[in-house]
């Protein structure tokens, strides 16, 4: 009769094995995904904040870096980090995206900064960068300078601080103004407000996007997903009036 | 030994299905679990046509050559089929009615699932889970393991091949009564 007992017992540890590890999952699944904005005790707003909200995203405006036209009915906001090897992976898929929908102006793709300090402490200097050159060239420039920087650099923090004044000249810029610029750390705090926003908008890596619909409906897209998958999601935010 | 167990499991069509099905189940939430918010959006949404809420999802799976590195996208395969066969071979078991399975077997297959999900996403961008739930520290623990997380996915496929070798030796023996002393 013991032995039966606990032959049963051995019997149902399987299936129950199976439903605790399916509701561990399912677990992981809904604090990652849910949004819990609403009123909730202290001790678990880092939790609820990391949750994150799409209608937290700043809105876009003509100071954001746009590739396209700031009127397209669909708008991608990509949050970045220049050392992140999928970054530089989703950069060449976005820049697919433009050459598909950006000559008919269906597509607009904003460009935000999201370096990941713990990950690559460089890529927050190189975001600076960018906004250098930015200052010094224009919404043209800056994407001139992004773009070779996506192209030349290792990623996972491979490339050397020396190479961003380097870059800076081959896309035409004087070298000694952009290395005042980058000293002066005078866009350190807007890359902060950048990788704030993101992290309120539920980014938990990079690169994380946010297709918004004419209808102002967002979509939340993380990772380097492929092309066919962006196309989709587009189509899909097109078809939102 | 593992040999003549998985021969005599696999050699129903039953269970060579289930593993397949088990393995793809577990294949699709490891590529797809980034962007569960975003499928479950378009899922939702009444204005999105049905074909569109089918190809979504089908062309994500294509995240595996995308968003993962060479060696995330090994072990993710990896783990889901070896946690396939792992749970093809439990429902032998219980097919069979053989009480006696071990329960450190059971314990070390949960293990290694649970572990794999921990190591699921991108090492070198911080989209592991341990991130996305939001743990305090997590990235920062992941910046300092020597494969930025990848850790998990090795653990799990130790884990879960230990609990595969430890059902297969359950499927070999013999079926005797033991007597008690």
């Amino acid at each position: 009769m013991e032995a039966h007992t606990q032959n049963k017992t051995n019997t149902l540890a399987i299936p129950i094995a199976l439903v605790i590890a399916g509701v561990l999952i399912a677990s992981a699944i809904f604090f990652r995904d849910t949004d819990k904005s609403g009123a909730a005790a202290p001790a678990v707003d880092q939790q609820q904040q990391s949750a994150g909200n799409l209608e937290s995203m700043i809105p876009i405006t003509s100071e954001d870096h746009i590739r396209g036209d700031i009127n397209a009915p669909v708008k991608i906001v990509e949050y970045s980090d220049t050392e992140c090897p999928l970054c530089q992976r989703f950069h060449t898929t976005m820049q697919q995206v433009m050459k598909e929908y950006g000559k008919d102006n269906k597509v607009a793709w904003v460009y935000r900064h999201f370096p990941l300090d713990q990950l690559h402490p460089r890529a927050r200097k190189e975001a600076e960068a960018t906004e250098c050159a930015a200052e010094l060239g224009g919404n043209d420039k800056f994407w001139a300078y992004l773009d070779r920087l996506m192209e030349i650099s290792p990623a996972n923090n491979g490339l050397d601080p020396a190479e961003l004044p380097k870059i800076a000249e081959y896309v035409g810029f004087d070298k000694n103004k952009f290395n005042s610029c980058l000293s002066s750390g005078k866009f350190a705090q807007k890359v902060e407000t950048h990788v704030q926003n993101a992290q309120a908008t539920g980014a938990r890596g990079t690169p994380w996007s946010i297709v918004v619909a004419a209808n102002g409906k967002k979509y939340p897209l993380s990772g380097a997903q492929p092309y066919a998958s962006v196309k989709q999601l587009i189509d899909i935010a097109l078809q939102q009036k | 030994m593992l040999i003549q167990a998985l021969q005599k499991v696999y050699r129903k069509p039953a269970y060579i299905f289930l593993t397949l099905f088990v393995s793809a189940v577990m294949f699709a939430l490891a590529v797809l679990f980034p962007n569960l918010r975003l499928i479950t959006d378009v899922l939702a949404s009444t204005d999105v046509s049905l074909a569109s809420k089918i190809q979504l999802p089908i062309s994500l799976l294509g995240a595996i050559g995308t968003n993962f590195s060479a060696f995330a996208a090994g072990y993710t395969i990896l783990i889901a089929l070896l946690f396939g066969i792992y749970i093809g071979m439990v429902v032998y078991f219980l097919k069979r009615r053989i009480k006696d399975v071990g329960k450190s077997g059971v314990t070390t297959g949960f293990l290694g699932i649970m572990s794999g999900v921990l190591g699921v996403g991108c090492a070198a961008c911080g989209t592991f889970l341990l991130t996305s739930l939001g743990l305090v520290g997590a990235s920062g623990v992941l910046s300092v393991l020597p494969l930025k997380g990848g850790e998990f996915g090795i653990l799990s496929i130790v884990l879960v091949s230990v609990a595969i070798y430890m059902t297969a030796k359950k499927i070999q023996s013999p079926l005797t009564c033991k007597i008690e002393n």
